[in-house]
């Protein structure tokens, strides 16, 4: 008797557990599919786990945070810097593990949806701005402003680029916190200028200049002129973007839908063409044209702050290699749009929420972007830190190249996502199909970009 | 009169009980099992969720895919991109032949008559591309091809011709990409053509040739119709397996342009799936690959069949 009831007792609590792994392992056929996909492609990344169990931070108990970043991992400054970061973190942290995990930059948001698909994402994702928008779509992000106290938030955002925080502010809330911001400014090479009898002391503040200065620095120096990298190798539109602002134009309308058709984007993408038509700009991709200001061969490079220290290191030894603020249309002011990356955080339970938090508070600190800043390159995006002897004036003092950029931290325009789950899509059949073929090889601005404005449309119209 | 021992046999087999039987009958099966189970789980099983995913629209990390019905199908052949990476794989299927087949066909000849230290150095040589990664020998290229300082168009500067955008140009970025791919097709084919040859009594050329065969006539007539069934193979493969290095090169040097004129329709599968996360689009180009070339592979066995009983 006693080992029949033992017996029926064993089958209950067995079919409790069986309706529990069922009940948390109610796959569909998709799922079953996107976890073969994570299994191939993701190469098996996973986080620490984020356990509902897991202790809160701050107290004696330990927690781990994963962290997905494509700076991570990389032989160059990028990833040694980040490591710095993690280290630094851990020391003023003993109770929380950051988990680092790697990531080609191309393939942060498919690493990131095959991990969700799986079940397992990071706690905290290094995401770049032109993903942004997809990633607020498709993603279980939790907003960063949500998690911490309003006053917790208040003092830990106090000093940071306010200008920034707004412009990347959704539905009136930061989601992502701006982490790696990169703004694009004139890199060029002092040497050639000198050569071209131009003064280096005085760079070019408009279009105009730029272009007359690089068909002097071509006629007279024997090198390649400018390279204005609208032509983006990663397909982003940044600097697509910002050329359009600062010829007071949208490349996206209020409504989410093109508005790269309107006067204004196509005066700046025929202001770009005349570049190439002129001779003062090379019809060559963005990496080649990097390549070639590096080599020495070509006066000046207009693209992201992100290449600074690597132009710093091809240019030593070789050329004197100098910064100037991004160019304007005539008399407007120049407005270019921020890129690189935000912080954005997936932890499911609210104990990991926590940790993450607290790890995001720390990289976007004073002490964070010191060495953000002074390691990988990107910009203090808390610009006092540029002045104060305890954090980066003496890196300023001896380093003037992200002096320009940081100059016109206040002057970026938010970047400007489509509307749907197409964006991305019509990013790159924008600048597939409109930027290349005008800006390289001479295709009419108004009717390349009234075409594809209407192929964008009908994309983004798609279920 | 029968032999009682046969009989007796025979009578054990037709009499064994029903269980013998069975396991008789199933043990072939269980041997081949693992087999079946890993085609089912990781080709059959995924190829069925390709099939129903084609006529969905899923992002990937939705929870539940919502019904398009045929509208994927419909997407790709209405938007120029599809027919478009078609054409392509076309041009590059076709082009790329001659460099699966005739060119390390001459080559394996020439190495296989000469044997040597020479030949094998040689062989080696011509192996090395196969055993580089593809995306370090991309970026190799990447470099030599640079249009401003690549060592190509400095090369080509020497005898009067001027700086190209190899890759950057529509017009030679898809031969330039389809040439860098064949170095590697050529370097395993040759290999390939190699082994084939090894079947080859090279006693009956010694034969022909004391029979007053010329080189040509000898290569004609023995060494080519040996080397018949290797060339339908290979060419074949090099419809399925050089897609990798061709996927390889594609997304390294030129990301399907510019203009599309490097696009395949590998590299928008992927474009539709991990750019722009479009699962159903992407699996409804899926089908439609694995249609396409499930009909063209299976026509050239029919075709090679029919040729081979007509031979017999």
């Amino acid at each position: 008797m006693i080992v029949k009831r033992r017996s029926v007792k064993r089958r209950s609590v067995e079919r409790r557990n069986v309706d529990r792994v069922a009940g948390r392992r109610r796959w569909s056929p998709a799922a079953a599919v996107a976890l073969i996909t994570a299994a191939a492609l993701a190469a098996c990344g996973s986080s620490s786990g984020s356990a509902a169990t897991a202790p809160a931070a701050g107290s004696d108990q330990k927690i781990s945070v994963s962290f997905l970043s494509y700076n991570y991992g990389t032989p160059d400054i990028g990833g040694k810097g980040t490591q710095a970061l993690i280290d630094a973190f851990e020391k003023a942290h003993p109770n929380i593990t950051v988990k680092p995990q790697g990531v080609a930059v191309a393939d942060v948001l498919t690493r990131l949806q095959t991990d969700t698909a799986a079940g397992s994402p990071p706690d905290v994702a290094q995401i770049g701005w032109s993903k942004m928008a997809a990633a607020y779509q498709l993603l279980p992000i939790v907003p960063v402003q949500d998690i911490p106290t309003r006053a917790d938030w208040n003092a830990a955002m106090a000093g940071f680029s306010q200008h920034l925080l707004s412009a990347v502010e959704v539905d009136g809330k930061v989601k992502a916190v701006p982490y790696t911001i990169s703004i694009p400014v004139i890199f060029y090479n002092a040497d050639l200028f000198r050569k071209a009898g131009l003064d280096p002391t005085r760079p070019p503040t408009t279009v105009d200049e730029v272009k007359k200065d690089a068909l002097a620095i071509k006629e007279k120096a024997g090198a390649q002129g400018v390279y204005f990298a609208v032509v983006d190798s990663g397909k982003s539109d940044y600097l697509t973007q910002s050329v359009i602002a600062s010829n007071g134009g949208r490349e996206v309308g209020p409504d989410g839908l093109p508005a790269f058709d309107q006067p204004a984007a196509v005066g700046a993408l025929a202001a770009m063409q005349d570049l190439t038509t002129s001779g003062a700009q090379p019809a060559i991709t963005a990496t080649n044209a990097v390549a070639a200001f590096g080599a020495g061969k070509l006066g000046m490079l207009i693209g992201s702050t992100a290449v600074t220290a690597s132009l710093q290191k091809a240019s030593t030894g070789k050329f004197e290699l100098r910064t100037a603020g991004f160019p304007s249309f005539g008399s407007r002011p120049a407005a270019p749009t921020y890129s690189g990356a935000g912080l954005a955080v997936l932890a499911k339970d609210k104990a990991h929420q926590q940790a993450a938090w607290e790890f995001i508070k720390f990289l976007t600190s004073a002490e964070g972007f010191t060495i953000i800043t002074s390691k990988i390159g990107y910009l203090p995006l808390r610009p006092s830190l540029a002045t104060d002897p305890k954090y980066l004036a003496p890196y300023f003092a001896a380093n003037k190249l992200l002096s320009p950029a940081l100059a016109q931290l206040d002057d970026v325009s938010p970047y400007q996502s489509y509307t749907g789950k197409r964006a991305s899509q019509a990013v790159v059949a924008l600048q597939d199909d409109a930027v290349e073929p005008i800006v390289l090889r001479g295709a009419n601005p108004a009717s390349t970009l009234s075409s594809v404005a209407g192929q964008v449309r009908g994309v983004l119209g798609q279920k | 009169m029968a032999n009682p021992s046969l009989i007796a046999g025979e009578r054990g087999v037709d009499h064994a009980p029903p269980v013998v039987r069975l396991r008789d009958r199933a043990r072939p099966w269980l041997y081949l099992a693992p087999l079946i189970v890993a085609l089912v789980v990781w080709v059959y099983g995924p190829l069925v969720f390709t099939g129903v995913l084609s006529f969905m629209s899923w992002n990937l990390t939705a929870p539940h895919p919502s019904w398009l019905g045929t509208a994927n199908y419909s997407r790709l052949v209405h938007e120029p991109q599809f027919p478009h990476a078609a054409r392509n794989t076309l041009v590059y299927a076709v082009v790329m032949l001659p460099f699966a087949t005739v060119v390390p066909m001459a080559l394996a000849i020439a190495l296989w008559k000469r044997p040597g230290r020479v030949s094998t150095v040689y062989r080696t040589l011509l192996f090395l591309p196969v055993v580089l990664a593809p995306i370090a020998t991309a970026i190799t290229w990447q470099f030599l091809l640079d249009p401003l300082s690549g060592l190509v168009n400095v090369v080509a500067g020497w005898f009067g011709v001027g700086a190209h955008n190899w890759l950057g140009d529509p017009s030679s970025a898809l031969y330039s990409v389809l040439l860098i791919t064949s170095v590697k097709v050529v370097a395993l084919n040759v290999l390939l053509f190699g082994a084939a040859l090894a079947n080859l009594e090279r006693g009956l050329l010694e034969a022909a040739a004391l029979d007053g065969a010329t080189e040509w006539e000898i290569t004609r007539h023995i060494v080519l119709p040996h080397l018949r069934r290797t060339v339908v193979l290979l060419g074949m493969l090099s419809l399925v397996v050089v897609w990798p290095w061709i996927f390889a090169n594609v997304a390294v040097l030129t990301q399907g342009g510019p203009a599309g004129s490097t696009d395949n329709v590998y590299y928008r599968l992927f474009t539709y799936a991990f750019t722009f996360f479009d699962a159903g689009t992407a699996s409804a180009a899926a089908v439609v690959i694995t249609g396409a070339l499930a009909l063209v592979l299976g026509l050239g066995l029919l075709v090679a069949g029919r040729r081979r009983r007509a031979i017999a």
